[in-house]
């Protein structure tokens, strides 16, 4: 599903982030990827939404090498194949949730009408035209679990989701995310630095210096 | 503001000057063929010839005399009204055509100020408001006026900024005219010439209002009338004239007229006794001797104040009342003359007093 | 705390990032106060240039004597030197002569002669003294001499010793020019000449225009004044220098005032940026503002720093402004002269004063309207909740705190009724704050407006929605514009307030410029129309050159025109007197008159009728039916006033009569003008051939009514020429608004377009977004402003220019204009928005969705 081909990658002032990085996401996969702050962790998440390029290497989705695409085409691959859960969740205020879940089907020109199913998934049934402001961290967050997986991406990229949430209700969205991406038979990559956030994860990966180390889930539920 | 007021005035004095002066000299003023000349010959008429000649470029009425306050204070004082004729506007209809001016010069002498106070006035003729008409002395510039009236006895009255005098002047003697019955020459020229009459010896009766204060005055003056149309030679640069009345009752009059060298181009003289009897006396008889000088602090000039003059046998010598009888007047009219109240000495003797006027000691009076 | 410390760093962190809004915002401030300083200037300079040069022909004198009509017997000038009190009297004759040829300066082809005896003007007004040469210093008396100021010299292209030639009725004359004048001022163009020459050569004998007089010491002038008018009678004026001011004052306050207020106009532009580029910083900085709060800032301290913000700004704008405005009005007088167009001031050249006070005005103007502007959002800035702040990224809407209906009803219904109100000492003051109200209250309901509209459109889309049917970029823009009217509004302000003034700005001069060119057509029906130079109090045709004017047959139709100037109110300008033939069947055929009118069946056999234009309805009260006296001939004669009828040519009032009435009153037979109808097969060229060779061909003003026509409408457009560049300044100001609020929104919205980036949205859909949302608020807002400027060039037509020009109009609408204008705001706005957005299409972008601050 998503492939790392030795990619590397250095900001500006020379500060190597990612060198010679190797990894293979297989399809249906979820893993949770852990570290040191800095180690590179958002730079891997941009590389592979195409947001960013890599000095050296490729990363492939479904066998698309994303980092050679021009930003148009990039954008459409992503559109189309990306899901994105956020730690500052970012609903547009101005959309009821209704209209933000669809947003990622109008985008690809897809039907709306599973916008009320992913309601329903993530509970919010009967909510549909709130506006975002009446809802609470959780809830917001289990909105844009439904836009992330709405228009069934294969892989969904979430980044500290459950950073701006008490330990309940975090819970209940890493279940949630688990759930919704394992219902559409996705894969996924879940940043966190909570152990008991990566212990959601069928896989928790390390990532040093020398690259990603797979370690079995600590605690596994 | 000072700056240009200065600006404006040294203008206005400039015309001013060149209208008081230029106009003496024939020269100035091409084409003067239009005016009435002076000729010999002709025989003055009285009354008719008190009053103006219209056709003659320039004409004066020029009164100085001595005065004494209730406190026996001396005075001296003197009232010229000019009239000149312009060449301009001869077929204007306007009654604004400014065909004759009238201009008035008023001072008066305090010894107690130490200098002369003067003011001036010049108008166009019209509206009645200035005129010097014909038939009789009657000359007037606004509030300003010189007039004969039928008895003979002259009015006149001043109100000037710093002073003011109401005058009234009676005659004592019958008229004198000057030169060859009125035919008074100025120049080696036959056309340099006027017609010249004096009245000697008028009582005057009167107010002088002198820093508000009106004082009366009791004194003796003599009265001028002169017109012509050509006076001055071209080559002249001035000239000294004096008056008196005589304590005997004489009267004399002398005048020359100096050349640029400083030498006499022309003088006459007379002398009138209390019996009537007239001495005339020609060019070569009469002398203006300078006795001694006074620099003048405001324009610089030097004035021979103290004179001797001689006509014929006799001898003279004027002496000031004071010196700084200088009439300068740069600041509003233009001309700077000395014109003064002198007493009158022979021998030592004190005989009789008079005013001295001498003139073109600044500049040369050509324009 | 150290509360100072703090403030100054927040300020400076806070300009660091976004420097370039808190230029625009200075820049927008410093325009205002720039343009309206630099008109006050211009303005100032130049009336103060126009009132000292006429002073200046005035002198010292404490007591001036007029008559009603423009010359008077010059007996009353003895007269009046016999009274008790008087010190000093100058009698001048002062008049304009017109110019033979073209001197390039379009509408001031006369030059005013001053004809003074010198000798009395030497102690009142020393400066108008000729200056001759040396060897010719009985020039001032002269009868063939005339004295030139500097600028008349250089005018006529004459130096002292050359000659010039003048049009004397129908003769030709010609003076030696003879030297300078004393003092006058730089650009004043004026000629002296001795008072009896004048009054010879000019063909005014007998007549004076005014008396000068200087009063002894003590002498009470008022009461002077007093026993002097009652002696002389009514068809005198006894004026004091005061007075006079007042007049010259009232000839071109109008004007002034009108400009001033366009001038603030622009200010009031600046100030809308100056509040969106706060309003939208305070909205970005909202969790800052909140953690600050959480730290232990009160709510005194945030609005302290707020409002600090706006002073800085507002200070550093203003002063620019001030230098700005100085530099614009030096620039203005040297390249176009002190007049701005117009022709109050013609012939002058005038030094700029800068008085403090009015510096510290438009100094405090430009601050007040820039703390007013920071004052809203700082009150939006003090009400944040902290805890909620800092945690949701919800924006509040500054605007909403204004946009309270009931304050914009209660702004446009006071506007409605302040527009009844009548105008104050002559000025307009209650139709300007309709304007402003009218503006403010449009504004205020502005966010309701885009509200409803934007609703309503989306509620359109939601329907296809449902469908499933509706592009996800349509949805973003719409739901944006409907939900958050308030960021939508203050966008729009901008183009609302700038597109509003231009809009009534535009209507209110072409309905202007078509009434002009319609009652050009009515009063200009002749072919040709020849006049004669000014001769004096006579008319330059005399009668038998008029009988064989009549006489030629080349011409089907003669109308002979007598043109006199008269005072009625010392304290205004003069009034013009027309005496023509008017078709006494209906005087409509001859008069552009307005509203009902008299038939002159309808007056008895002894009244006379006398049409009046609307200034004399205005400033003199006169009314259809009212008995009215005016000075014909030598007396003051009674007339009922006809008709009113509409005149754009003379602002001070003018009044027509029939001729013959005239003629019978004055016994002047002379006249000035002759309208000429042509035979039809008659050519132009041949009625020019036929004028010219009459013997005083050459000196007749020959004109074609079409050239007239021409002329006037050019003068017109020059004089608006100012107004146009103002309305430039205000539309670019803004679209600098737009400029600003958009990219500050780009700012605040980084988040957004991140995770729009993020799910899928390509870069250009983003740019989509924002030219629509751009292109979709300015048609509101130039809808909007349509509708408000043409309210507000209703009160422009009906209330302001009535009320400050006495003159009323037709209302036209430019349409092709406005559409243009519209298109052009609509494309710029768009671009504007773009050009602002492209930071939302930038890689920082991405990054905004990982920052939490």
């Amino acid at each position: 599903m998503l492939e790392l081909r030795r990619v590397s990658k250095a900001y500006m002032g020379g500060r190597q982030v990612l060198s010679n990085l190797t990894y293979t996401l297989k399809a249906g996969e979820y893993v949770a990827v852990m570290g040191e702050s800095g180690i590179g962790k958002s730079t891997l998440l941009n590389l592979v939404a195409g947001l960013d390029t890599p000095d050296s290497g490729e990363v492939m989705i479904d066998g698309v090498a994303i980092s050679e695409l021009d930003d148009a085409a990039a954008t459409l691959l992503r559109r189309k194949t990306l899901g994105f859960i956020f730690q500052a969740f970012h609903i547009l205020p101005h959309l009821t949730l209704k209209q933000n879940i669809a947003l990622p089907l109008l985008l690809n020109d897809l039907p709306v009408l599973r916008v009320e199913q992913m309601l329903a998934e993530v509970g919010l049934s009967g909510r549909g035209n709130h506006f975002p402001y009446q809802l609470s961290g959780g809830e917001l967050q289990r909105v844009a679990i439904a836009r992330a997986l709405v228009h069934r991406p294969k892989l969904v990229l979430a980044d500290e989701p459950t950073g701006n949430l008490d330990p309940d209700t975090a819970h209940d969205i890493l279940q949630l995310i688990r759930a919704e991406i394992k219902k559409n038979g996705a894969s996924g990559i879940l940043v966190t630095h909570s152990h008991t956030a990566a212990a959601t994860a069928d896989a928790v990966l390390v990532m040093t210096k020398h690259g990603l180390k797979k370690t079995e889930p600590v605690e596994r539920e | 503001m000072q700056k240009k007021d200065n600006k404006s005035c040294v203008l206005m004095a400039a015309i001013l000057a060149m209208l008081l002066l230029a106009t003496l000299h024939s020269q100035s003023q091409a084409g003067n063929q239009e005016y009435a000349s002076v000729v010999s010959g002709h025989v003055l008429e009285f009354p008719r010839d008190y009053g103006a000649h219209p056709d003659f470029r320039i004409e004066w009425w020029y009164v100085t005399g001595w005065l004494e306050t209730a406190e026996k204070k001396a005075l001296g004082f003197q009232v010229t009204f000019f009239r000149t004729a312009t060449r301009h506007h001869s077929n204007n209809p306007s009654r604004f055509a400014p065909r004759q001016l009238i201009i008035a010069h008023a001072a008066l002498s305090d010894p107690e100020l130490g200098r002369l106070v003067y003011d001036e006035k010049t108008a166009r003729a019209g509206f009645d408001m200035a005129y010097a008409r014909e038939g009789n002395t009657d000359v007037k510039l606004d509030d300003w006026y010189f007039r004969r009236e039928p008895d003979g006895r002259y009015l006149t009255e001043i109100q000037a900024k710093e002073f003011g005098f109401q005058l009234l002047l009676k005659p004592t003697q019958a008229i004198m005219l000057q030169g060859e019955r009125g035919f008074s020459r100025k120049g080696p020229n036959i056309e340099q010439a006027s017609y010249y009459y004096s009245e000697p010896h008028l009582d005057v009766s009167g107010t002088v209002t002198l820093q508000n204060k009106p004082l009366a005055v009791q004194g003796r003056a003599w009265l001028d009338h002169e017109w012509s149309s050509e006076i001055l030679d071209p080559r002249a640069d001035g000239w000294d004239w004096m008056s008196a009345n005589l304590d005997d009752g004489s009267a004399l009059m002398a005048f020359r007229i100096r050349g640029k060298d400083n030498s006499k181009l022309w003088a006459y003289g007379t002398r009138r006794d209390s019996t009537g009897q007239i001495a005339q006396f020609s060019a070569d008889q009469v002398e203006f001797i300078p006795e001694r000088t006074w620099n003048s602090p405001h324009t610089k000039a030097v004035y021979p104040v103290e004179m001797r003059v001689r006509t014929g046998e006799t001898e003279w010598r004027l002496v000031p009342l004071f010196d700084d009888q200088e009439l300068d007047s740069r600041g509003s009219a233009g001309a700077v003359y000395w014109e003064g109240a002198v007493t009158v000495f022979q021998n030592e003797q004190n005989v009789g007093r008079g005013y001295l006027e001498l003139t073109g000691y600044v500049q040369p009076l050509d324009l | 705390m150290n509360a100072p410390i703090l403030s100054g760093w927040l300020l400076l962190g806070e300009w660091r990032a976004r420097f370039l809004q808190a230029i625009v915002a200075v820049m927008a401030i410093a325009i205002g106060v720039a343009l309206g300083f630099s008109i006050h200037l211009v303005n100032a300079a130049a009336f103060n240039e126009f009132s000292a040069a006429s002073k200046s022909l005035s002198g010292q004198s404490d007591l001036q004597v007029h008559s009603k009509q423009k010359y008077f017997d010059e007996l009353i000038y003895p007269r009046l030197a016999q009274f008790e009190g008087v010190r000093l009297i100058n009698p001048v004759l002062e008049f304009m002569v017109p110019i033979p040829g073209d001197h390039n300066s379009g509408n001031d082809q006369r030059l005013r002669i001053l004809g003074i005896d010198m000798f009395r003007a030497a102690g009142m007004s020393p400066d108008l003294l000729g200056v001759p040469a040396e060897d010719r210093l009985m020039d001032g008396l002269s009868d063939d001499a005339i004295f030139l100021s500097p600028a008349a010299m250089e005018w006529l292209h004459v130096k002292q010793g050359d000659t010039v030639q003048f049009n004397v009725g129908t003769q030709t004359l010609e003076l030696r020019v003879a030297g300078g004048v004393t003092r006058a001022r730089a650009g004043q163009r004026i000629a002296v000449m001795d008072i009896g020459a004048a009054q010879w050569r000019f063909n005014y004998l007998g007549l004076l225009s005014r008396i000068e007089l200087k009063l002894d010491d003590g002498v009470h002038h008022e009461a002077f004044k007093t026993e002097l008018e009652k002696e002389l009678g009514a068809q005198f004026f006894v004026t004091e220098i005061v007075e006079q001011e007042a007049r010259l004052a009232s000839m071109s306050r109008a004007y002034r005032v009108n400009l001033n207020m366009l001038a603030l106009v622009a200010l009031f532009t600046g100030a809308f940026l100056v509040f969106s580029t706060q309003a939208l910083s305070v909205a970005r900085r909202r969790s800052q503002f909140a953690l600050l709060r959480v730290l232990g800032f009160t709510r005194q301290h945030l609005m302290r720093q707020v409002v600090a913000e706006g002073i800085v700004l507002g200070v550093i704008g203003s002063f620019c402004g001030l230098a700005l405005g100085y530099g614009f009005a030096a620039l203005a007088i040297r390249f176009f002269g002190g007049d701005l167009g117009s022709s109050f001031f013609p012939g002058i050249q005038p030094d700029l004063y800068i008085s403090p006070a009015a510096a510290l005005v438009y100094f405090a103007v430009g601050l007040g309207v820039t703390i007013l502007g920071t004052v809203l959002p700082a009150r939006d800035a003090m009400r944040i909740a902290p805890a909620a702040a800092l945690k949701s990224s919800q924006e509040n809407n500054v605007i909403d705190s204004v946009s309270v209906p009931w304050s914009a009803i209660v702004c446009l219904s006071l506007a409605l009724l302040l527009a009844q109100l009548p105008s104050v000492y002559g000025l307009p003051v209650f139709g300007y704050l309709a304007i402003a109200l009218l503006l403010i209250g449009g504004l205020a309901l502005m966010p309701r407006f885009a509200a409803w509209f934007f609703s309503f459109a989306l509620y359109w889309a939601n329907r296809r929605f449902s469908c499933g049917k509706l592009h996800a970029t349509t949805l973003m823009v719409l739901a944006r514009l409907a939900n958050v009217p308030g960021q939508a509004s203050v966008a729009l302000s901008g183009v609302l307030a700038s597109f509003c003034l231009m809009v009534a700005m535009a209507i209110m001069v072409l309905s202007f410029r078509v009434s002009v060119d319609n009652w050009l057509e009515h009063v200009l029906p002749a072919d040709l129309y020849v006049r004669a130079a000014d001769s004096g109090k006579q008319g330059g045709f005399l009668p038998d050159e008029q009988k064989f004017l009549t006489e030629l047959p080349e011409f089907s139709r003669i109308d002979f025109l007598r043109y006199q100037q008269l005072v009625l109110d010392p304290r205004r300008p003069e009034i013009t007197l027309i005496a023509r033939p008017i078709d006494s069947a209906d005087p409509r055929n001859t008069l552009p008159i307005i509203g009902e009118f008299i038939a002159p069946e309808e007056l008895s056999g002894h009244e006379r009728s006398i049409w009046v234009s609307e200034a004399m309805v205005d400033l003199y009260g006169y009314s259809v039916g009212k008995q009215i006296m005016i000075p014909v001939g030598n007396r003051l004669q009674s007339f009922i006033v006809a008709g009113i009828w509409r005149d754009y040519g003379r602002q001070f009032g003018a009044v027509q009569m029939q001729l013959s009435d005239y003629q019978e009153l004055s016994n002047d037979m002379s006249i000035n003008t002759a309208a000429v109808w042509l035979q039809s097969k008659v050519t132009m060229d041949n009625a020019y051939d036929i004028l010219h060779q009459l013997p005083y061909g050459d000196t007749l003003e020959i004109t074609q009514s079409q050239t007239i026509r021409d002329t006037s409408l050019k003068i017109f457009d020059r004089s608006f020429a100012v107004t146009y560049l103002l309305e430039i300044i205000a539309v670019i100001i803004g679209l600098l608004g737009v400029a600003a609020s958009f990219s500050l929104q780009m700012l605040s919205r980084s988040k957004e377009f991140g995770m729009l980036r993020h799910i899928g949205i390509t870069r250009s859909q983003v740019l989509v977004v924002l030219a629509a949302e751009g292109g979709l608020l300015t048609t509101l807002g130039v809808m909007l402003g349509f509708v408000l400027g043409w309210c507000i060039s209703l009160i422009l037509i009906f209330i302001v220019n009535p009320q400050s020009f006495h003159w009323t109009m037709q209302l036209y609408m430019p349409w092709d204009w406005l559409f243009l204008i519209a298109g052009v705001m609509l494309i710029s706005a768009s671009i504007t928005a773009l050009v602002a957005g492209r930071r939302a299409v930038s890689g920082s972008v991405i990054r905004a969705v990982r920052e939490d601050w």
